[in-house]
């Protein structure tokens, strides 16, 4: 039960409030801030709700040990008995400490744009109504898993836009973004949770962590939902010595023949690894290879879409290039590229279009991303937050909302909230009870949560099926 | 004991899996170290705390790690994972035979808490069986999440610089500085085990959070029984709930409620200047006048620009409470009110606001901190550029210094050889490389051998560690003459730099 400031939440309600409704939203920055954002992200991909239902809010929740460790570690902590010790014996007698909470959510995988309702939380028991926004600390960490599902959608679809305009197909795109971020992540379960996020869009990983999460709180058709290949680092290519690096390389290709292998190229100096090594040295080794296990060169440090250019420049001199359908170079099937070095969503886009620029096709490279795809990240960047919308206080119920004068981004949405479609096909949250109209259509939110029991869950495929990529998401067009 | 359902097989970056068939023939020892590498073109943070291996090591290292059912679950795993078969199987085994499931591995750590300057090593890893040269390694993943704790940990005293420079100009004394910054960031973190172990990094430096598990990490992990503290406060769902038109209702309910110990109500939902004047400053304010120092009143604005806010909101209370002039010919709010800002704070704010309320003649002593992302989340492993290298090899029972050396980017290249860390006759810390170091001068300590945690520290060893030094508080007062400022200091470090 460790949760912060809430502790003494329930008694600053208005008396005799019987109901406390509350809900999430990406909110939509309607002012311009001081620093222009290259990317907008526009919509947001909603995920990971059922991870938090499953770990921590379901079942029993409540035991009479808790209550009692609680109690003392609150007396410590605030030096004083604030803690709601009645209120929580109540949930463990009358609902054998499941949390009278309902959450209703869009399904998860949905891709919604900024501003609307996502999921709205209330108490279910008059007595309870505190319990509302004590949920609420844990839930706000949605924020995460939804963000890292929509950053690394949005570099989808630049991937998929750049790739598409230079080859003409979008073959292996699900491979071009690989997560390298398991070292980078400020802990195991952040690692799962972001892990499995990334894999909504792509299937390429090494944070292994990512793939148990979504075995055990989703589920795929599939065995895995993810995938790698053997690749060298760095200490297992120096450690044959500085001027064994020609051994090494040749070591590791031997060892794994019939896979793509990759090989990281930089220890020394990448350009006389690729020019010398690879080029010359073990050149008829790395032709020999099939189009199904190629090498993948990694260079892992300098400018990179400079190291990148100057690389393919390399390779296409030494392995010579053909000319696609596009008219882009394509280096021959047995050889690639991947660049796993300060890679995140701008990079990303500064490359692709430099490598464009230059005429190569987006098929020759791959990359890696590891701290910007799955910890460089803030609550801010989607604005996510939770609000109280409605209350129940002396049998009347009331809209309530904040309005801070100072900040008309801050304001907060009304009443009880449903998120709809309109005729167009867009989205639109109605507030302060409207949308149990008629006339408006079905509510997208569904009840995944009520009493302790999860009532609704959606598979990893169902996910990743709702925040595909469509044609009409990549009609910006290619600079 | 390490967890239970926990599998370290699975605890890797997929690539190690594969490590152990590239390495050299004839290996026998693999020697790692981490370290917070310096980047060229000056550092904002030239200074790290060390903190939160023994969480690692007791979570996740040490005890049995591997069981049969463990390597089966990776084998099938690693199977379908790679779509095809790599692992390896009789290595672990290995380790489970020889060593009853515990690691064969040593590391040599900096005491937690201890101040170190970039660039040096803090903690080193090995093999204590040639057969298990491939596990130095696999471990990489894991222990560089170290990253985490120590950037929060030293962000944290960062804060707490800046804190006590301030409050020492415009107050004279340093008092309450532990309660300046409280942590708001449990909700922006990005999991509940960061936000523990985040949590906890803060209070080596801070007494105030409301980051509750940072606490129990802190009692589970470093032997404290109760490492932080907070107040009861109000968050908008407890005011606006109240309805639009009674926020006054609102605010005198927060001051019943909570009649003794310091209170936080937030008091911008609506209008925070108009709830300052009217409210507070009008219609409450007998109220408020009654409490006393003990149970004081504390404003949270929470929105629109942090410095400008604060100053027309102090500024406001000073004409509804007026104010009095402390030691320093400071001005300070009557003790039963002071203000917290808990939005928009970071490093730069937090001096920026500092600054500029003392050029309005305004103490520190009136304004508290709460930071969250800045403080939990807005940090990655570029910040302090942590890394983990080899940088040291036995093969054929010969020993060789290794390195990485990219001539695309020289702070990348790497230290060589066996390390230890010492202080020289300067008083400076630095790292010694290729092994010439002198074992008795070694700071680094064996913490971890074998499957056991041999040193242990615990958070009130760690505090002492990390406190300030006089010189942070009081720049003012270096002369020239006097070698101790930090710039020259880094001169004296023979490190990084080959």
């Amino acid at each position: 039960v460790p949760l912060g400031s809430p502790v003494t939440h329930y008694k600053q309600y208005p008396p005799n409030t019987t109901k406390v409704y509350s809900y999430f939203e990406c909110r939509a920055k309607k002012t311009e801030s001081t620093k222009i954002q290259k990317v907008k992200y526009d919509k947001t991909v909603f995920y990971g709700l059922q991870y938090i239902l499953h770990k921590y809010l379901k079942g029993k929740v409540v035991t009479p040990q808790k209550i009692t460790e609680a109690k003392e570690v609150y007396r410590e902590h605030f030096q004083d008995d604030v803690f709601n010790e009645k209120g929580w014996e109540y949930i463990l007698e009358k609902y054998d400490g499941h949390l009278p909470i309902e959450i209703k959510a869009v399904p998860e995988g949905s891709v919604i744009p900024r501003g609307n309702v996502l999921f709205t939380v209330e108490s279910t028991d008059p007595e309870c109504y505190w319990l509302t926004n004590w949920v609420e600390t844990i839930l706000v960490q949605i924020w995460y898993p939804i963000t890292v599902a929509t950053n690394s959608r949005e570099q989808k679809k630049i991937l998929a836009r750049y790739l598409l305009e230079t080859s003409g197909n979008q073959d292996k795109l699900e491979y071009k973004l690989h997560d390298f971020g398991y070292r980078g992540v400020s802990s195991q379960e952040t690692a799962g949770i972001g892990a499995s996020a990334h894999l909504v869009n792509f299937k390429g990983t090494d944070t292994v962590a990512g793939i148990c999460v979504i075995k055990k709180y989703y589920g795929t058709k599939d065995p895995v939902p993810g995938f790698s290949v053997p690749a060298a680092e760095h200490s297992t290519i120096t450690a044959w010595g500085k001027d064994h690096e020609r051994d090494a390389f040749e070591h590791i290709v031997r060892q794994f023949p019939n896979v793509p292998v990759s090989i990281v190229s930089d220890s020394y100096d990448i350009y006389n690894a690729c020019e010398k090594i690879w080029g010359e040295d073990l050149r008829s080794l790395i032709e020999s290879r099939s189009a199904d296990a190629p090498l993948v060169i990694r260079p892992d440090s300098g400018d990179p879409l400079d190291t990148v250019l100057k690389v393919l420049e390399i390779l296409g001199r030494k392995f010579c290039t053909t000319e696609n359908s596009k008219g882009y170079k394509v280096l021959p099937p047995y050889i690639r590229v991947i660049q796993g070095d300060g890679v995140d969503i701008n990079t990303l886009q500064e490359i692709v279009a430099g490598m464009k620029k230059h005429r190569w096709s987006i098929e020759n490279v791959g990359f890696g991303s590891g701290g910007a795809l799955l910890q460089k990240l803030t609550r801010d960047l989607l604005s996510c937050c939770f609000k109280c919308s409605f209350v129940v206080t002396n049998g009347l119920g009331l809209n309530v909302f904040k309005d801070p004068v100072a900040d008309p981004n801050k304001r907060s949405k009304k009443g009880r909230l449903s998120l709809h479609r309109t005729p167009t096909g867009d989205f639109v949250t109605l507030e302060e009870g409207k949308g149990s109209l008629e006339e408006n259509g079905p509510d997208l939110l569904h009840t995944v949560f009520r009493n302790g029991v999860i009532l609704k869950t959606y598979t990893f495929d169902e996910v990743r099926d709702n925040a595909k990529i469509r044609d009409c998401d990549l009609e910006e067009s290619v600079d | 004991m390490a967890a239970q359902d926990f599998n370290i097989l699975l605890a890797t970056d997929s690539y190690k899996i594969t490590h152990y068939k590239q390495y050299p023939p004839n290996v026998s020892k693999v020697y790692s170290y981490f370290e917070c590498r310096r980047k060229r073109g000056g550092t904002q943070f030239s200074e790290i705390v060390f903190f939160g291996l023994q969480y690692l090591l007791k979570k996740y290292l040490s005890g049995r790690v591997i069981t049969e059912e463990k390597i089966q679950e990776a084998k099938v795993f690693y199977q379908m994972h790679f779509r095809q078969t790599v692992f390896d199987e009789e290595g672990w085994r290995k380790v489970l035979e020889k060593y009853d499931g515990r690691l064969p591995i040593r590391i040599k750590a900096v005491p937690e808490g201890k101040i170190i300057p970039r660039g040096n090593v803090l903690f080193t890893v090995e093999n204590t069986d040639p057969d298990f040269f491939w596990l130095t390694n696999y471990i990489e993943t894991m222990l560089v999440q170290m990253w985490y704790p120590i950037s929060v940990a030293t962000i944290s005293r960062e804060f707490k610089k800046i804190l006590a420079k301030h409050l020492k100009a415009t107050s004279g004394s340093l008092e309450g500085l532990d309660f300046k910054l409280h942590d708001f960031g449990y909700r922006g973190v990005s999991s509940q085990e960061s936000a523990a172990l985040g949590g906890a990094a803060h209070l080596v430096n801070f007494c105030s959070t409301d980051t509750v598990a940072g606490l129990l990490m802190a009692q589970r992990y470093y032997g404290c029984p109760m490492a932080g503290f907070s107040m009861p406060a109000a968050e908008h769902s407890t005011i606006i709930s109240w309805g639009r038109s009674r926020e006054k209702e609102a605010f005198e309910s927060m001051l019943d409620q909570f009649p003794t110990g310091p209170v936080s109500v937030v008091s911008d939902s609506y209008d925070i200047f108009k709830a300052c004047r009217h409210i507070w400053g009008d219609k409450l304010k007998e109220r408020v006048i009654e409490r006393s120092e003990d149970s004081c009143l504390i404003i949270r604005p929470d929105s629109g620009d942090p410095a400008e806010t604060l100053i027309e909101v102090i500024k406001i209370l000073e004409e509804c409470f007026g104010c009095s002039l402390n030691s320093q010919g400071f001005k300070v709010l009557p003790s039963y009110l002071r203000i917290i800002q808990g939005d928009g704070i970071d490093l730069n704010s937090v001096d920026e606001i500092l600054e500029k309320l003392s050029d309005e003649g305004w103490s520190a002593e009136n304004v508290f901190f709460g930071c969250g992302s800045a403080l939990l989340q807005k940090l990655n492993r570029d910040t302090l550029n942590c890394a983990f290298k080899c940088s040291y090899v036995e093969i054929n029972g010969k020993g060789m210094d290794v390195y990485k050396q990219p001539v695309t980017d020289p702070s990348k290249g790497s230290k060589r050889g066996l390390l230890s860390l010492r202080r020289n006759s300067d008083d400076f810390i630095e790292t010694v490389e290729r092994g010439v170091g002198k074992p008795e001068e070694d700071m680094l300590v064996i913490v971890f051998e074998n499957g056991s945690i041999v040193q242990e520290y615990t958070l009130e060893e760690i505090r002492k560690n990390a406190r300030l030094l006089e010189d942070y508080i009081a720049p003012s007062q270096h002369n020239q003459d006097e070698p101790k400022s930090l710039e020259l200091h880094q001169k004296h470090i023979m490190n990084g730099v080959h």
